[in-house]
């Protein structure tokens, strides 16, 4: 185990050392901080600035709290049309019979004024009017915008990183077979030893790479407002990618390992990778089509098939509500496929990575003794 | 000691590489692995170090087959070097103690002594690219060096030294076979084996040719009896073995045959005797006696 440790370390702190991990990990922070804002910009904050003449203020805030209203008084509809026409008013109000606008009024605020001076007026004739009381029977939509926006951030922030991660320990392993210096550390290590904390060291570079997205694309989210808009369970969405991310990342670097100690220079590495890469493609298509329609026969059935799952689950997790039996059971064939690849993978490691020279074949590696 | 007993291996080529290897190297003996190239050195340096399997064979180190946790107490230099060449070079040297089982401090300790004794002192937060060639090989020296090893095995150490870095790993190697250390080498220098070794194994097409102290094998290949005669008359040797040459007035017969105390009688009766002597076989003699 310490030996496994040793490796993983050794990972971990030479790459956290890399200017290209110092960077990369800036510019990640600095485009999640970007795109968790941009609600805000596209949005629109509603604000609304209403000239009032010979008027009362309409009480516009109780009807819509989200929305900030600022009310100027006016000397007379000439001086209220000229700030309209300047576009410094969205609305102005007329002896409390008309409204002027610039152009057709915006349908938000039109409705809203329309049917509070109705309900002021009604009011003052002594009318109570009960507002009407909304209820959906179907599912719960309130969050739904908010979740599929979530989970298609995911998705590429999850598809980012494992390609990034994967790449790395293919690298690496080469690295290591090319140099030969696997000979010395093979002397000294067991092959899955050396596999292991590879995998694990730049697990946790990964992990690290994951957290940074988070905190700061929930930060920013928190700083924007946007945050009011997450769905309850935020947390165990959360904490659900991070379980997906690390069984998805556990399966490809296993897997990319042993295809890269098929080869011995780094040119060749993209070639022996590419049917992974594949794959992985595919799944990150397949969890973009999910964030569209989470609860479709395909999304479903592809959040229980690995490798897939590990993209797709935390996709549907995020963007619908998924049974907890569902989540339990794919992550426990997922578990079988990652222990079977590990098997498999560290087998054809074992045997690949000190016979340097041509690319070798995957099968006939794993047939060999 | 180490002691390797009928090692065979053939590669899925079908290429028999070593067929019925097997020598000893005791503790304090510096070992001189010699061959041609593809005579089957590295496979068998790589079969004592676990990293490729044999088909056949044994290899036990104090009287017991070599294991995982053994091995990691011996010093190894592979023929084709490797280093991580962006990590420091205190640091890697550090890391592989680390990984043959010391404690940081006692990696830390011990590296700092190797850098000091190797002056890449200076060197220590260099990343390995960054260093010469030369250099780079001091790391990899250190690399083997850095847990004590009980048992060294180096192959190919000298290759690619200039003269005064084989110098400095002569004494370096001296020094640790004088501790106690067995340290098998395998090397094209024969000069060199010979001139360092206590004991050297001659390999050949993947079969031990020879084996055993200089001495012994140079006993063993028989001593060359030089006659250096000045002024003797033509045809003197006329009748006995080895060959003559003539240089002017001065006639060298070498022989390796022959009746000794016959040829200094005829050597003084033709003329003035100036040397008179057994000569030692060469170790470039006896390595072509063996693999020819
Ligand atoms: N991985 C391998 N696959 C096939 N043949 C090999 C392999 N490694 C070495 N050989 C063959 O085994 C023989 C011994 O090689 P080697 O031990 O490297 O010799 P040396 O170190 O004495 O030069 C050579 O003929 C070589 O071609
Ligand atoms: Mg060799």
């Amino acid at each position: 185990m310490s030996a496994v440790w040793l490796v993983a370390k050794r990972e971990i702190v030479t790459t956290v050392r890399t200017r290209s991990f110092i960077i990369g990990l800036i510019v990640t922070a600095v485009v999640v901080g970007v795109v968790a804002f941009l609600p805000k910009f596209f949005d629109g904050p509603d604000k609304y600035t209403i000239g009032l003449v010979n008027s009362q203020e309409l009480p516009l805030k109780q009807a819509l709290p989200e929305a900030e209203f600022t009310f100027k008084t006016f000397q007379d509809r000439a001086a209220a049309t000229k700030a309209v026409l300047d576009g410094d008013l969205d609305a102005a109000l007329v002896d409390g019979t008309t409204v002027l606008t610039d152009g057709q009024i915006e349908t938000e605020l039109g409705v809203l004024m329309q049917s509070v001076n109705r309900e002021v007026k009604l009011g003052a004739a002594g009318v109570n009017v009960p507002p009407l009381a909304m209820e959906s029977v179907g599912a719960d939509t309130r969050y739904e915008d908010a979740r599929r926006g979530i989970a298609f951030l995911l998705v590429i922030v999850l598809f980012g990183l494992v390609i990034q991660s994967v790449s790395m320990v293919a690298m690496g392993v080469v690295e290591e077979k090319g140099s030969r210096i696997v000979e010395i550390l093979l002397a000294s290590l067991r092959p899955w030893q050396l596999l292991v904390g590879k995998v694990v060291g730049l697990g946790v570079i990964g992990l690290i790479n994951l957290a940074v997205v988070l905190v700061v694309g929930i930060g920013a989210a928190v700083a924007s407002g946007f945050a009011e808009n997450f769905p309850p369970g935020m947390a165990g969405i959360i904490a659900g990618t991070m379980i997906w991310f690390l069984l998805g990342y556990a399966f490809f670097a296993t897997y990319s390992a042993s295809l890269a100690s098929l080869v011995s220079r780094q040119e060749e590495v993209g070639n022996v990778l590419g049917p992974m890469m594949l794959t992985v493609m595919v799944t990150y298509g397949v969890s973009i089509y999910a964030t569209g329609d989470p609860s479709s026969t395909l999304s479903t059935v592809m959040s229980l098939i690995p490798p897939f799952s590990s993209m797709v689950m935390p996709v549907r997790m995020a963007a619908a509500e998924v049974p907890l039996w569902e989540v339990g059971v794919a992550m426990l064939i997922m578990m079988a496929a990652v222990a079977g690849i590990a098997a498999v993978g560290a087998r054809v490691y074992e045997r690949a990575v000190l016979r340097t020279g041509a690319r070798l074949k995957f099968t006939e590696v794993l047939r060999s003794r | 000691m180490l002691e390797i007993t009928g090692l065979r291996k053939q590669f899925p080529g079908g290429k028999v590489a070593l067929d019925g290897v097997g020598f000893e190297v005791r503790p304090g003996e510096l070992y001189g692995f010699v061959g041609a190239n593809g005579a089957g050195k590295t496979t068998t340096m790589r079969i004592v170090m676990g990293v490729l399997l044999s088909d056949a064979g044994q290899v036990s180190w104090q009287g017991r087959p070599l294991d995982a946790d053994t091995r990691k107490r011996i010093g190894y230099m592979p023929e084709e070097r490797g280093l991580y060449q962006k990590m420091r070079v205190a640091e890697q040297i550090e890391y592989f103690g680390q990984l043959h089982g010391m404690s940081a401090a006692a990696a830390r300790t011990a590296t700092n002594d190797l850098l000091e004794r190797l002056t890449l002192t200076e060197r220590r937060n260099d990343a390995v690219e960054a260093l010469s060639l030369g250099n780079q090989q001091r790391v990899q020296l250190a690399v083997a060096l850095v847990h004590d090893p009980e048992l060294l095995i180096l192959d190919e150490p000298f290759s690619g030294l200039d003269p005064i870095a084989v110098e400095a790993l002569s004494t370096v190697l001296q020094e640790r076979a004088r501790g106690g250390v067995p340290v098998l080498f395998s090397s094209h220098q024969l000069e060199l084996v010979e001139r360092l070794c206590d004991a050297v194994g001659i390999i050949s097409a993947g079969r031990m040719v020879a084996t055993g102290s200089v001495e012994t094998l140079q006993a063993a290949a028989g001593r060359a009896l030089k006659v250096v005669v000045r002024g003797a008359e033509p045809g003197w040797a006329d009748g006995l073995p080895g060959e003559l040459a003539v240089q002017g007035d001065r006639h060298v017969l070498v022989t390796s045959g022959g009746d000794d105390q016959e040829i200094l009688r005829r050597a003084v009766k033709s003329g003035h005797v100036e040397h008179f002597g057994f000569e030692r076989a060469s170790l470039t003699e006896i390595f072509k006696e063996a693999v020819a």
